[in-house]
């Protein structure tokens, strides 16, 4: 059978887009107050707590969920597995507007927004974040080129601009069939960097927090961090994938794909099953089981994340029934993506100890909003993408 | 008649530097305190290493007594101090008074120079000058000698300040140049101008009894009854 | 997907030189940290709490005057650290200790930028903007920060503080060294210009670690037997010698590894000359390539 994807031809204003407008609304009311009265003014940040919601949720977990992204690209154009591209595209998607994202929120926790061109110019190769920030950029650059096809796609034979404009259009149509036929030659070449830029920069998010050894709580602090980002990457990529598969098929009421789910869990239980022997194989082996269970809210937020964020829907998914299930996946999937969340918001806020000052740290309205907007502006552009470029696997009309 | 204004003009030229010379009168003990505080006496390099019984034994064999102190006070304003910071009044020390209480030269004069020709009590000006002398690491500088030596024996004793203001007048800038008020200010002006620079001690002001204070004190029975009010309820310029 | 073997073969040939190249020049982490620079001595049992380090530090710096300047009564009330107004701060510790008439002896200790012999900082800073120069001062370069603060994230010592009220050109601020006064020939940072006591002991590092040794030696029961910041996170360019327990005056516990240590062998023994990157672009090329062969075969196999 011969996958196709195409545009949605779906009703587009739902109750669902209207409450993502309210948070959109809400998000820029926050961000124009940052840019007026300083971050100061909207976070609950101070020089004891320099990094809180808008790094460790907006940076580190936009990145770690786009991990779709490569994952989905390796499996079916590294290692052949061309039975899945019809996931390819969505989780792309996904990517594409994931690390947008983490840019957008990265513009809002920097200080002086207007610089972040600099690194590019000032190069400190002992800093991990330098790195991080040169793959992200590169990264975005190469998911833009990967996404270019199908924009070129869509439009191929059919520009059309609007009023004087329309002079143009052979001009544009040209450069669309010239650049798809670049591109579409060179096109390996962005998959496979796309799929080691990630790994280089998924491992290094986790070496950011080694910089600082007295002040990340041992349950966390590891030399292995930046080993088990780059697993727990690998592990989230695929349920990634059936959350916002299910997520979709479910909202355009399309077809639920689990021919091709299924096998993406079996998948999962092994990249799981091996985050999570390194996981609390690192723990035995450095001894921290002793903090477990001191009952502080840290140690309480690691057994959470550990036990319903990996150990959980790990064994669940050892059972094919769940597998199988619609349902089944869509929890277990939710919960490995939660796991991957706590770890993140762990790694750099709840683990997080200033040595000298109480530092205790709950994200203000104002961050909260910013990261709520963020979240929404991005699920509402997937739905407009969705809806005028051919990203979905389009229903048969007869499907659902 | 122009000779005689000329004349009167030079009598009064002449006259003028005798009246206001006149007009101060300066302690002559003062001016010669500060006379001696201007001098810089040369580094001494090398001290004799004594232990501390040894010697208050040598300056009682050389029959160093409080009776050998003359003079009262000195004023510790030394230009080697004063070259580095200028924040403070110079410190009035009654030698002669700590002399007479301590009894015991060593307390102060706890090294002497080598030269066995030097003084048995030389000054102190003398082995401690500039702090960080890279030849010299661990003497510190006179600023400092002082204030350990004052500070520490004070501190061990229990009496004798170890503030900043018990032992130093604030050199207070010239508020001549400061206060900036029109002719015949009314007292609202001179207060908000007050307030200008000391707002926090304004502050602290308001927080006292000579603000909060509002009726007769046990203290005042028997002397004014009759103020009934504090400041803060009845004051005019209660900014 | 046009994969030629050609352009294949190129890329593995690359990957396998560079691999080759790294190997020869792998070598282990050496501390970057200045010959012959500077340092200062902060001797606890002599400060006596003037707070006149604050002040010359705001006047030296253009800093705005210290909370309550003129007057030593309530400030030591709370405990305060450095902020974006105050790049060196004085507060005062009851320790337990007594002095000649059983009353509390308050310890008074000076906190600012330690200048680490290998700032976690300057490791950190992703565009360079804090550098460790020849006289041991830990440098903001203002026009190079982007203002992403993971400096702060990374101090051991807790120290940069951030103009969080400035939207569009915040500075990261933190005691500076004087590094404009002290580079000149005989300059001296101004809190130690005005220290009454000498407190602060300013000199070359070497110099300075021995007068901190010397006292420890010289006054015996008088100091505890220890210059805090000798080997603290490999070393610092200000050190603390004291009487009561650093932990007590609130100098943490650290251990002498450098911070930056262990992030940079991972960075550098992962990353240089990009050797595992391009090796990874070569494996998976690998297997892209036997993998499409392999499909391409099976398709026509199964096509015809």
């Amino acid at each position: 059978m011969e996958h196709k994807a195409r545009p949605l031809n779906k009703k587009f204003w739902t109750p669902g887009v209207m409450v993502m407008l309210v948070f959109m609304a809400a998000g820029a009311v926050s961000i124009i107050a940052r840019f007026t009265g300083g971050i100061g003014y909207v976070t609950n940040l101070s020089d004891a707590r320099p990094w809180g919601l808008w790094v460790g949720v907006d940076v580190a977990t936009g990145v770690a969920l786009a991990a779709g992204g490569f994952t989905t690209a390796a499996l079916a154009h590294i290692f052949g597995r061309h039975n899945y591209e019809s996931i390819t595209r969505p989780a792309l998607l996904t990517a594409v507007l994931g690390y947008t994202f983490v840019v957008l929120g990265l513009l809002v926790d920097i200080g002086r927004s207007w610089a972040i061109w600099k690194p590019m110019f000032n190069w400190n190769t002992n800093s991990v974040l330098f790195e991080v920030a040169m793959c992200v950029m590169v990264y975005l650059t190469v998911l833009y080129i990967e996404f270019f096809p199908i924009v070129a796609e869509q439009f191929k034979d059919r520009v059309n601009l609007p009023g004087i404009l329309s002079v143009f259009n052979n001009l544009v149509d040209s450069i669309l069939k010239r650049g798809d036929a670049f591109v579409g030659k060179i096109m390996w070449i962005f998959i496979i960097l796309g799929v080691v830029l990630s790994c280089m920069h998924q491992s290094s998010l986790g070496s950011l927090m080694l910089v600082a050894p007295t002040k990340l709580h041992p349950l966390w602090y590891t030399p292995m961090l930046p080993l088990l980002f780059l697993t727990s990457a690998f592990a989230v990529g695929y349920p990634m994938v059936v959350f916002e598969t299910t997520l979709a098929t479910s909202s355009f009421k399309l077809d639920g794909e689990m021919n091709i789910l299924t096998p993406l869990t079996r998948i999962t239980v092994f990249l799981l099953g091996m985050y999570m022997f390194l996981k609390i194989g690192d723990m035995i082996y450095r001894g921290t089981y002793i903090y477990l269970l001191q009952g502080t809210y840290q140690t309480n937020s690691f057994i959470v994340e550990v036990l319903f964020g990996v150990m959980v829907p790990w064994v669940l998914l050892l059972f094919k029934r769940i597998r199988q299930s619609r349902t089944g996946i869509f929890i277990a999937a939710s919960m490995i993506i939660g796991g991957v969340i706590l770890n993140r918001i762990n790694v750099f806020i709840v683990g997080y100890k200033s040595p000298l000052s109480e530092s205790g740290y709950f994200p203000a309205p104002g961050e909260i909003f910013v990261t709520l907007g963020l979240i929404a502006t991005l699920m509402f552009i997937y739905r407009c993408v969705v809806t005028c470029l051919p990203v979905l696997q389009a229903p048969e009309e007869v499907s659902s | 008649m122009i000779k005689k204004i000329i004349f009167f003009m030079g009598v009064f030229l002449f006259l003028m530097p005798g009246l206001s010379a006149a007009e101060v009168w300066k302690a002559p003990d003062q001016e010669k305190a500060k006379e001696r505080a201007r001098e810089v006496v040369p580094f001494v390099k090398e001290y004799k290493d004594d232990c501390l019984i040894n010697r208050r034994t040598c300056l009682v064999d050389a029959g160093i007594s409080i009776k050998d102190v003359t003079t009262v006070y000195f004023v510790l304003g030394s230009p080697v101090i004063k070259k580095r910071e200028d924040h403070y009044e110079p410190v009035r020390f009654a030698h002669k008074r700590h002399a007479a209480l301590t009894n015991d030269c060593s307390v102060c004069h706890h090294f002497r120079p080598k030269d066995e020709n030097a003084l048995e009590t030389t000054r102190c000006s003398a082995c401690h000058q500039d702090s960080f002398n890279p030849d010299y690491p661990e003497r510190i500088g006179l600023k400092a000698a002082y204030h350990q030596q004052c500070m520490q024996c004070h501190q061990n004793q229990g009496k004798g300040p170890v503030d900043c203001k018990g032992c130093h007048l604030q050199n207070v800038p010239d508020h001549k140049e400061l206060v900036k008020l029109p002719d015949g200010a009314d007292p609202f002006q001179v207060t908000a101008e007050c307030l200008r620079c000391h707002d926090t001690q304004a502050d602290d002001m308001l927080t006292t009894a000579h603000w909060l204070w509002k009726g007769p004190s046990p203290y005042t029975t028997g002397h004014r009854k009759d103020i009934m009010h504090g400041k803060g309820t009845t004051a005019l310029n209660n900014f | 997907m046009k994969l030629t073997r050609r352009t294949f073969f190129k890329f593995m040939g690359a990957a396998g030189s560079t691999v080759v190249g790294r190997a020869s020049s792998a070598n282990a982490w050496e501390s970057k940290a200045p010959p012959d620079s500077y340092g200062c001595l902060v001797d606890l049992s002599r400060c006596v709490g003037c707070r006149k380090c604050e002040e010359a530090c705001s006047t030296v710096n253009g800093l705005p005057a210290p909370e309550r300047a003129n007057c030593q009564c309530t400030i030591f009330e709370k405990k305060r650290r450095p902020d974006d107004t105050a790049y060196t701060v004085v507060n005062r510790y009851f320790t337990g200790k007594l002095d000649t008439f059983d009353k509390p002896l308050p310890t008074f200790a000076k906190v600012q930028c330690m200048h680490c012999q290998d700032a976690a900082c300057v490791s950190a800073c992703i565009v360079g903007a804090l550098t460790k120069d020849e006289t041991g001062a830990v440098h903001y370069d203002v026009s190079k920060c982007i203002g992403c603060r993971y400096c702060m994230v990374a101090c051991p010592f807790e120290i940069p503080a951030y103009e969080y009220d400035d939207p569009i050109t915040p500075r990261v601020m933190k005691c500076t060294f004087c590094y404009d006064r002290i580079k000149k020939e005989g300059g001296i940072p101004g809190c130690v210009t005005i220290c009454p006591t000498e407190a602060l002991t300013f000199g070359k590092r070497e110099t300075v670690l021995k007068i901190a040794h010397d006292r420890l030696r010289e006054n015996p029961g008088k100091y505890i037997q220890h210059v805090y910041g000798e080997k603290e996170v490999g070393g610092t360019s200000w050190m603390y010698i004291s009487a009561v327990p650093f932990e007590k005056v609130n100098l943490p516990v650290l251990p002498e590894t450098p911070s930056p240590k262990l992030s940079e062998t991972i960075q550098h023994s992962l990353f240089s000359y990009l050797w595992s990157p391009i090796a990874l672009f070569g494996v998976l090329g690998a297997v892209m390539f036997t993998s499409k062969k392999h499909t391409d075969h099976s398709n026509r196999k199964g096509g015809d």
